[in-house]
């Protein structure tokens, strides 16, 4: 099965995961689409756009646009603190974006027996960015679909 | 397996780049004479020097095919500038050269495509050649060379060499180069060509450096061996470190040796060897010969000279004998011993020349060796090559490229970048929370003084990357040469606004666009005869304009001609019959109709009325200039002509622009399109029944857009009277916009939005790009035809 190949492949690459919280749940992201994680800054809004892209902002010169993945949730967005983080994504090796978070937690590396797939609810919404969930010691880890979770356009998902 | 040689991957791109635009400059020659009907000199001159180049560069990367093609073209023009002969078949001329030239351009295409074998260029080298041998046939000077022969002399200034050993003020230098360099000969070349202007007289040897492979391998072993003569107020020491700074070379010993003076072959003694007749390899036994007795003699040549290579001279050896002339700084009995206790030797002749005068060569094979000998020692050949030196200067100075240099564009990217940063540092420093309420008089005027020259800098650096779109244009005049032909048909190619400038990147994907519109026109646009045009009551002269400016963040790029042009009925018929139509046809405007030729599948239908093919690639000129964000239109007036108008947004271009505040937001609004901005009066303002509100100005009525309401921003000041209205025109209509204020005037470079924003439609809603400011903040950009057309 696709998805069980996926996962192999996942895990031979290391299986290394950055984690974040957003409203108290651990999620996590593939290392290889990270660029960088910068301190929440002031973002430029655009107008006419989706709500949960909440704008653009310069990263060395780079115009990257903004994610708000609590309002892409469906949850309700908070005030930035000194802990709100924004993560640079990168695409294709060239289309970045940026995806703010509650706060970044560490880099984990995931083993094989502790990924397991999804369950396949058409009707749970919370899955639908979800890849696979990873649990050990430390808890579970809900492991991000970046590119579904930035890239696609339909089903925005507003709270 | 690549093309190249090992280790030239990183020459790779210099080297395309530099052939390309070679390969550029020759069409541009070649058009040149070609329209003006006369060779100039200086053409020559010039056309033979890109050959040269192309040869010489193809051959250090290992491209055998190129760098013959190039030589074979090279020989011609050494024909045509030498003996000057009378063309006759100029077409043919030109049509040779051309080919050879797209042939090249096609190679370097396919020169990274390391599955792609390379292509066989014999079949046009032989038409070259019997070309030139024509041309020689022309040419009655009775005492012309054979064609190789002569380019061979040109190409090689090396019949000096024989000054191996020399004395007065020359020097001899031993260059050893790194182990395992490769293309050792042509580092060799390199080094000789670095020290030609310093050196009034200069050899080397090996000899056959450019041409021959196998001299690499004796350099490899024995080092190279390059002989000089500095030209009054050069020191040898000048000459040396020169030769000791180029790349890959090891070590260089120089040596002084004395007078370079013209020498009698009657000075000399002169003696032939005759080797054991079963020995075999006689040129490499005579080469020991020389080895053995070199040391001690002043002056040394012998004949037949190329022994060491060359193993046909074997036979030459065996049956003539070997000569040697020298003079010795010991006895010449001690010669004579060194000579016989050589292996293989059967006898030494002692000789006498016949012909001691050398300016006449005898055919006797001593007479030959004398003038081998007076050549290699007298001013002779040294004299020709000092003059190819001259000659080289003065082309150098007609060179127009001089001052330019290529530089990888990423490097520019970074650079831009670089300076963005440097920007938002300087504002960081400067306006830094901590130096809040101190005063700081020399601080304050040093920070200006920083930002004056950062300014300045990112002014340069933004100017680097654009590039006129001339670069683009003038390809096409190749274009409309070969179609004219083909298709004999008589067309000008006009340009405008050649000089217009836009980033890099989008000149070279525009190339394809281009040349499919030009094509279409000339091929479907202008009549087919001039009567046909004449009926029509234009001139018979058929006229492309290549036309481009730019306007507010986009570059607008016209190709029109005055054919025939295309009847919008006539086309909706078509379309209709192929099932292209997505709406009834009634609905179809001109515009919409002129624009179903770029329907892909629309021109595969080949009817012959006087629209069909139209079309032809027009649907990959709208896919490419999409591609760059761009819109492509088509405009046209049956009986007047036709004209493609293309509009690019510029991914890096400079725009001025006015920073308008909206609540939080700063917009920038490209100044041209602004025509003024005021503070609203109570009698400007209309309410229409609708309720939309109009603002009069002069007698003229504007609508009004309220950029807070357009964008659904916050905190905007909403009063009319507060805020200020800008009247904006665009595309020739006219609307007042509603703003909190003015910030300022600036120039800000237009970053393109995201792919992932351009998803959600930002362009269509007034938005053409980003920009971010001087202190690292971004402001939006937007698109005035847009939000005025879009209301």
């Amino acid at each position: 099965m696709a998805v069980e190949t996926d996962m192999q492949s996942f895990a031979a690459s290391g299986g290394e995961v950055l984690t974040f919280t957003i409203d108290g749940a651990v999620y996590g992201i593939e290392i290889k689409y990270i660029n960088e994680i910068i301190s929440y800054e002031n973002i430029t809004v655009v107008p006419k756009v989706p709500q949960y892209i909440k704008g653009v902002i310069n990263i060395r010169g780079q115009i990257v646009p903004i994610i708000s993945v609590r309002k892409r949730f469906g949850k309700e967005e908070i005030p930035p603190d000194e802990r709100t983080c924004i993560i640079v994504l990168e695409f294709d090796g060239a289309n970045q974006v940026g995806i703010i978070v509650d706060r970044v937690r560490e880099v984990v590396t995931a083993k094989p027996e502790n990924i397991c797939a999804t369950p396949q609810h058409k009707n749970v919404n919370a899955t639908h960015y979800i890849k696979y969930i990873i649990e050990d010691e430390s808890g579970i880890k809900l492991l991000l679909n970046c590119e579904k979770l930035v890239l696609e356009l339909d089903t925005p998902v507003h709270g | 397996m690549a093309k190249f040689e090992a280790g030239m991957e990183s020459m790779v791109d210099t080297y395309i780049f530099e052939t390309t635009s070679l390969l550029e400059q020759l069409d541009q020659i070649l058009i040149k004479t070609e329209s003006e009907s006369t060779f100039g000199e200086e053409e020559i001159n010039e056309i033979f020097r890109i050959m040269h180049t192309i040869k010489g560069s193809s051959a250090m990367m290992g491209l055998e095919n190129m760098s013959h093609l190039a030589h074979a073209v090279e020989d011609m023009f050494y024909i045509i500038r030498e003996d000057k002969p009378v063309i006759h078949d100029t077409g043919r001329l030109y049509d040779l050269v051309f080919t050879a030239s797209d042939l090249l351009k096609a190679e370097i295409d396919i020169v990274q495509d390391d599955d792609t074998p390379p292509t066989d260029f014999s079949a046009h080298m032989r038409a070259i050649r019997e070309y030139a041998a024509v041309l020689k046939g022309v040419n009655t000077a009775p005492a012309a060379a054979p064609e190789e022969k002569s380019a061979d002399r040109k190409t090689d200034p090396n019949e000096l060499v024989e000054v191996s050993i020399c004395g007065g003020n020359s020097y001899t230098t031993h260059v050893v180069f790194e182990e395992g360099t490769a293309m050792v000969n042509l580092r060799a070349l390199v080094v000789v060509n670095s020290i030609r202007e310093k050196c009034d007289k200069l050899g080397f040897e090996p000899e056959d450096i450019e041409n021959d492979p196998k001299s690499a391998d004796i350099i490899a072993r024995d080092g190279f061996t390059i002989c000089f003569t500095p030209v009054a107020g050069v020191s040898a020491d000048e000459v040396t470190d020169i030769i000791r700074n180029a790349t890959f070379v090891k070590e260089a010993k120089t040596s002084y040796t004395g007078a370079l003076k013209k020498v009698r072959s009657g000075d000399l003694t002169h003696v032939r060897v005759m080797f054991e007749p079963d020995c075999k390899m006689e040129n490499l036994r005579a080469m020991m010969v020389i080895n053995n007795i070199k040391e001690d003699c002043e002056l040394l040549t012998y004949f037949p000279k190329d022994i060491e290579n060359n193993q046909e001279t074997a036979q030459l050896i065996k049956t003539d004998g070997f000569f040697i002339a020298f003079r010795a700084s010991i006895p010449d009995e001690e010669i004579f011993r060194i000579i016989g206790e050589t292996p293989s030797v059967r006898s030494i002749d002692e000789v006498t020349p016949e012909h001691k005068d050398s300016e006449k060569p005898s055919k006797a094979s001593e007479g030959e060796k004398d003038r081998q000998v007076q050549d290699s020692t007298g001013g002779g050949d040294i004299k020709t090559v000092s003059d190819q030196v001259k000659a080289a200067k003065k082309t150098s100075h007609t060179e127009k490229k001089q001052s330019l240099i290529s530089v990888n564009l990423s490097k520019l990217d970074q650079l831009l970048n670089m300076v963005g940063e440097i920007v938002i540092a300087e504002a960081m420093v400067t306006s830094n929370p901590d130096l809040k309420g101190l005063k700081l008089d020399n601080f304050q005027k040093a920070a200006r003084q920083l930002r004056k020259l950062n300014s300045e800098m990112q002014d340069i650096v933004m100017s680097i990357r654009m590039v006129p779109i001339s670069g683009a244009f003038n390809k096409m005049t190749r274009i409309v040469r070969d179609m004219k032909v083909k298709l004999s048909k008589d067309v000008e190619l006009v340009f405008e606004g050649a000089d217009t400038e836009v980033d890099k990147s989008i000149i070279d994907s525009l190339n394809d666009p281009l040349m499919h519109m030009v094509r279409n026109s000339m091929d479907h646009g202008i009549e087919d005869t001039p009567a046909e045009r004449t009926a029509a009551g234009k001139p018979p002269r058929g006229k492309i304009t290549l036309s481009a400016y730019s306007s507010s963040g986009e570059v607008v790029i016209i190709v029109a001609d005055d054919g025939r042009g295309m009847d919008p009925r006539k086309l909706l018929d078509k379309a209709e019959k192929n099932g292209l139509l997505t709406k009834p046809r009634t609905e179809y405007t001109d515009k919409e109709a002129f624009s179903l030729i770029m329907l892909p599948g629309f021109s595969t239908n080949e009817t012959v009325t006087e629209y069909s093919g139209r079309g032809v690639g027009m649907d990959v000129v709208k896919q490419n200039i999409e591609k760059l964000g761009g819109t492509v239109s088509v405009d046209s007036k049956p009986g007047t002509g036709t004209s493609f108008i293309i509009k690019i947004p510029l991914s890096l271009s400079i725009v001025d622009g006015m920073e308008v505040s909206v609540g939080k937001s700063i917009f920038t609004i490209p100044i041209n399109y602004i025509k003024e901005s005021f503070k609203l009066k109570p009698n400007q303002l209309l309410t229409d029944t609708d309720g939309h509100d109009m603002i009069m100005i002069r007698g003229e009525c504007y609508p009004l857009i309220r950029l807070y309401e357009l964008y659904d921003l916050e905190g905007a000041q909403e009063d009319l009277y507060e805020g200020i209205i800008i009247l904006a025109e665009a595309d020739g209509k006219s609307a007042c916009l509603l703003a909190d204020g003015l910030i300022g005037e600036q120039q800000v470079v237009i970053k393109p939005f995201s792919p992932l924003l351009n998803n959600f439609g930002v362009k269509q809603n007034g938005m053409s790009g980003c920009s971010i400011l001087g202190d690292g903040s971004i402001t939006i950009i937007l698109d005035i035809s847009n939000i005025i057309t879009g209301m």
